[in-house]
């Protein structure tokens, strides 16, 4: 009924639709654009909220589609729908419509208020005129008030000027008492243009008064000036003395070729002093006063001598220019001092020589540090490029040697020339100066010991010499240095330092007045500890050598798999090697000592008796039941072992044969515990006491202690046959016959090279 | 043999390397030493200190199968031990129990806990958890480091975890630190490693060439003792700060927070410095044993010895000396070391020749 009913509305709805969606449908830009015959053709029943909508096709869409009971059930819904839209329509419109009218409210409001604005306009305006003309009463009343004020003020200005016009004498009097004359100066040219307007009339008493104060005023000033120029001068004398001066210093080098340079420099600058004196003279006695200046002065000219002196010292003078040049100053100060007593130049003089000379005590020293640490240097660097010399480290130790000595003998005898010749100035010094030298020798001596140790590689804190340090060779010392460091502070320590005190004493008994300040021996007690520690370094470093090359041997072989000896392993072919360069570097070095060589056959006599372990030769014993023989020599040679057991690690003494001994001694317990750590079968059993048999032959002819020796290697027997599963021996003369072989081997090998 | 002895002796029967502290024994102050031949029956010994400290007696003799190269008493359990043995070519470990003895004094049979099969290479040695009773172990062979969990009560050790120390590295032993027991330190040729056993992993390392040994101190957090041997390629490491031992000195003291230079050097031994001991309760108190058959008492506070030995020999004087004493009545090597902790006083030194000599420090303390 409502479809029919639709179709005279057609053109009303349609207009309301169209209203509708363009108040509320997004999508405006789209209406009426799909073609009819698109929407004809794909038309759906979900078309009917487009609007390209045709309620026919629909309905026909409708019909064609559904059921009955769909149609009817279609009809239901879509009257409710319509009678929604109706609802939602008439909602709309009725708000909106009110919107309207409260929008017309607003504007009758507006309307009502800007109607009271323009007279509350006026009411201002009318005031702030008022405000206006009230002010203006004010301005006007006020103005003939300020105007007075104004003359008043101008008046005061003018008598204050009057006032200063007359007081300008008195007070130009008294800056000329209290000599401020740029005061006065400034006063006087403030007051000049009022003199010459009224100069003639009013003022004319004052400016009379004043001009006579500026006319002191300037006579004053000009004495002054030429004061100041006066001294100014002598300051330049004094500069070109020292030109002079300097050009003097570096003269004295040639002191000894001719004597003329010197006495014409000398004269020509005795000269100079002397004007330079006769114009302080004058300048004291024409200005009083000026003698703080003056003193001033004369410092300079010491100081500066002095400094002189300084730079002389940093170049290594020798103490004759040192001399001439502090009895130069001497005779200065001297003259100086006729002039001039209140500076008490000597006593300022002789502050600075006491500097001067300690810094002389210093540098020497410290001079004779660095040589010696240059010789030494020397060597450490060359020995790997030039090894063609014959005894390398014997040249090291004799340079050194006498770097040491000589150095010390030519620093005490400058200081000797110090003393002996001395100049008034020294004179005071001379006890200062003996001590110095004496505490410079000490601390010259420790700081060598420490450089020592620092070389060797010793991690020392309490060495502060930076200069040394930076110096020191990033590389490992070699063995040998070390050495000839042992060898060297032997040296200093028996010889150096009783001939370095007996000196010393000599020259403190010329005039000493204190006892002897160094302690030789504290000193002697500092080297003996370092000789000692770098023998141990040397030792140590060689037997950690040969550890290394033992070690190698232990981890190289299963020793429980050995295969039977056939020769003398190669190793012992290196630590004979390493011994030999040992003996080298040690016969370069050291002295050749006493040889004990027969001890063995002293201790030899007693052997039997000593028994302390009744344990171990029982074991022995039962050992012996197959091998009686080797048993025997074995236990021979535990009894040794309680014998001799002190004698293993003895004193080392600074001799070739106890160094050399000491080292074989060291490796063979090493050898030893190498042995006692590993489990052999009867092959590598047999290999060490092939190897030991060789190695006794060998080590016979170099050490000194060879009981110890020989006791040592049969206790690496011992041990091998105790970590043995089947220790059973070669036969001598089956090892006899493989060492023979192997001493030939080598005599073939390096014939040359090995003929002692 | 000037020294006096002023030590109570025992001799083993065969040679020896290692003796013990029995830690968990609260009743009497005991060690347990075992020996080492080729070719004899190797035993255990059980030795206590009689009450009035004049005597060792044989508490217990059992025969054990191999010779004994590394022996450690458990911590919780007087009755347990550990040792690392080795027969010819292969090594081995075990954890032991000694049976109940019931008056009788020689009852030979050792009880076999666990075996600590599993190696490789050989074995060095056995660390126990350092305190407490705890089921964790630590062996040691040549490149590698096992970590074991142990139960005593079902008789059986499990392999927790393992890690490989790298092939070119020859361990030579270890410690467990006793402040933080995540962390082991082991030796080789050429370092100290410090592994932590979470990750397994080695969190640090002191390079120095030739160490032996090492313990850590018990009273200082940071202290390792460390020690390499004197003259030559082997050094021992006492765990204080650390103490090594290296070549141009025995015995290295370090501290574990700084581990560039030790904070101490001691001289050690005339040969090589084997082992060292840090005593479990003074401070600064070590031992170290060497290969010139002699013991040494140190007393090393590192803030003395933060200069080398030979430098300012004016301030010499009055610095103290730290060598306490030295022990030389030893006809042999001296390879076993041990502090006892029930009376800290006292230790138990082993030389080659298997002698056993207890001695007191007593007098020495109270300086």
């Amino acid at each position: 009924m409502e479809v029919e009913g639709a179709l005279p509305m057609d053109d009303k709805a349609k207009r309301m639709r169209d209203l509708l969606s363009s108040f509320y449908s997004p999508d405006q830009s789209i209406p009426g654009s799909p073609p009819h015959n698109t929407v004809s053709r794909f038309a759906t029943l979900d078309t009917i909220n487009t609007t390209s909508f045709d309620a026919d096709q629909y309905m026909n869409l409708l019909v064609q589609k559904s059921s009955l009971e769909g149609l009817l059930q279609k009809h239901v819904e879509m009257a409710a729908e319509i009678k929604n839209l109706d609802t939602d329509l008439q909602m709309l419109v009725y708000e909106n419509y009110n919107k309207f009218i409260s929008a017309t409210d607003t504007i009758k409001k507006m309307k009502n208020n800007i109607v009271g604005m323009e007279t509350n306009m006026e009411q201002l305006l009318e005031k702030i005129t008022s405000v206006q003309s009230r002010s203006d009463g004010v301005n006007t009343s006020l103005f003939e008030k300020r105007e007075h004020i104004e003359k008043l003020h101008r008046t005061r200005n003018l008598l204050r000027k009057v006032q200063f016009i007359y007081d300008l004498p008195t007070r130009l009097q008294k800056c000329i008492k209290s000599e401020a004359y740029a005061d006065a100066v400034k006063f006087y040219t403030g007051a000049t243009p009022i003199f010459k307007a009224y100069g003639d009339s009013s003022f004319l008493d004052c400016k009379r008064a004043s001009e006579e104060a500026v006319s002191v005023i300037i006579k004053n000033l000009q004495v002054e000036n030429l004061k100041v120029k006066l001294f100014e001068k002598l300051k330049q004398f004094l500069v070109d003395l020292d030109l002079e001066y300097n050009e003097l210093t570096n003269v004295p080098v040639n002191v000894d070729e001719s004597i003329n340079p010197k006495s014409a420099s000398t004269t020509t600058h005795e000269a100079s002093v002397h004007e330079f004196a006769e114009a302080i003279r004058a300048y004291k006695a024409i200005f009083l006063h000026s003698e703080p200046q003056l003193c001033n002065l004369g410092q300079d000219l010491v100081k500066k001598h002095f400094e002189a002196i300084h730079q002389q010292i940093m170049k290594h003078v020798r103490s004759a220019d040192l001399l001439a040049m502090l009895r130069i100053i001497w005779t200065d100060v001297l003259l100086m001092d006729e002039v001039l007593p209140e500076a008490s130049l000597p006593d300022f003089a002789l502050q600075h020589a006491r500097v001067a000379i300690k810094d002389y005590t210093c540098s020497t020293f410290s001079r004779l540090l660095m040589n010696i640490s240059d010789t030494l240097k020397k060597y450490q660097f060359t020995v790997k490029e030039e090894m063609e010399e014959e005894y390398p480290l014997r040249a090291a130790l004799e340079a050194s040697k006498k770097s040491v000595i000589q150095g010390s003998m030519d620093a005490l005898m400058d200081f000797r020339l110090l003393l002996d010749e001395n100049p008034e100035l020294l004179l005071k010094l001379r006890d200062l100066t003996i001590d110095w030298v004496h505490e410079g020798f000490q601390d010259f001596f420790r700081k060598l010991d420490g450089y020592f140790l620092l070389l060797s590689g010793k991690k020392i804190t309490a060495f502060q010499d930076v200069n040394l340090i930076e110096e020191m060779p990033g590389e490992k010392i070699s063995a040998g240095l070390v050495l000839v460091l042992a060898q060297l502070t032997l040296y200093i320590e028996q010889t150096a330092i009783p001939r370095i005190t007996e000196e010393l004493a000599s020259l403190s008994a010329g005039g000493g007045v204190r006892g002897l300040a160094t302690d030789p021996a504290e000193i002697c007690r500092i080297f003996r500890s370092s000789g000692e520690s770098f023998l141990h370094l040397y030792i140590k470093m060689r037997t950690q050598k040969i550890s290394v090359l033992l070690k190698k041997r232990f981890a190289a072989p299963n020793w429980v798999k050995h295969k039977e000896p056939r020769e003398v392993h190669m190793f012992v072919d290196l630590l004979r090697q390493e011994l030999d360069e040992i003996r080298s570097e040690v016969k370069q070095i050291l002295p050749e000592g006493l040889t004990h060589k027969h001890r063995r056959n002293n201790s030899n006599g007693s052997t039997t008796s000593s028994r302390s372990n009744p344990l171990r030769d029982d074991r022995l014993l039962t050992r012996s039941n197959t091998q009686k023989a080797r048993s025997q020599l074995l236990e021979s040679h535990l009894a040794k072992l309680f014998k001799q057991k002190m004698e293993i690690f003895t004193k080392v003494e600074h001799t070739q044969e106890s160094v050399v001994t000491t080292i074989v001694k060291l490796s063979l317990k090493s050898f030893q515990e190498f042995v006692r750590l590993q489990t052999f079968n009867r092959s590598g059993f047999q290999q060490i006491q092939l190897d030991i048999h060789f190695l006794r032959t060998t080590l016979k002819d170099i050490t000194e202690d060879e009981a110890a020796v020989d006791f040592l290697l049969d206790e690496v027997i011992v041990s091998s046959a105790e970590r043995c599963l089947d220790p059973n021996p070669l036969e001598p003369p089956v090892m006899d016959r493989l060492v023979q072989a192997k001493l030939a081997k080598t005599s073939e090998q390096g014939g040359d090279e090995k003929s002692k | 043999m000037q020294g006096g002895s002023t030590g109570i002796g025992y001799g083993l029967k065969y040679q020896a390397r290692c003796i013990s502290d029995v830690k968990a024994d609260t009743d009497h102050t005991s060690f347990l030493t075992g020996t080492l031949s080729l070719k004899e029956e190797n035993e255990v010994h059980l030795l206590r200190l009689s009450d009035g400290g004049t005597e060792l007696i044989c508490e217990g003799l059992f025969s054990h199968p191999n010779e004994i190269w590394d022996l450690a008493s458990c911590p919780f359990d007087q009755r347990i031990f550990s040792t690392v043995f080795c027969s010819g070519e292969t090594y081995g470990a075990a954890v032991w129990q000694i049976p109940e003895l019931y008056g009788q004094l020689s009852s030979p049979q050792l009880e076999s806990i666990a075996s600590l099969d599993g190696h490789t290479s050989k074995l060095r040695c056995v660390l126990w958890w350092p305190t407490g009773r705890h089921d964790k172990l630590v062996s040691i062979d040549e490149h590698n480091l096992f970590l074991w969990s142990l139960d005593t009560s079902k008789k059986t050790a499990q392999v927790q975890s393992q890690e490989s120390a790298g092939m070119r590295h020859y361990l030579t032993g270890g410690a467990w630190d006793p402040h933080d027991f995540q962390m082991v330190s082991l030796t080789c040729d050429s370092s100290v490693q410090l592994w932590d056993l979470r990750t397994m992993k080695k969190t640090d390392s002191i390079d120095r060439a030739h160490v032996r040994n090492v313990d850590y101190d018990m009273k200082k957090r940071y202290m390792l003792v460390s020690m390499i041997n004197d003259q030559e390629t082997t050094g021992t490491y006492c765990l204080l700060v650390e103490v090594t031992a290296e070549d141009d000195s025995g015995i290295h003291i370090w501290d574990l927070r700084k581990l560039k230079s030790p904070v101490a050097d001691l001289p050690g031994h005339s040969h090589w410095t084997w082992t060292v001991k840090c005593n479990p309760t003074y401070e600064d108190l070590i031992l170290s044993a060497g290969t010139d058959s002699a013991v040494n008492l140190w007393l090393a506070s590192p803030s003395i010895h933060d200069h080398s030995v030979q430098d300012s020999s004016l301030t010499s004087q009055n610095r103290t000396e730290p060598l306490l004493n030295s022990y030389n009545d030893y006809e042999d090597s001296v390879y076993g070391l041990a502090w006892s902790s029930r009376e800290p006083w006292i230790f138990a030194s082993l030389s080659y020749d298997g002698r056993v000599v207890v001695e007191s420090i007593k007098h020495h303390l109270t300086r």
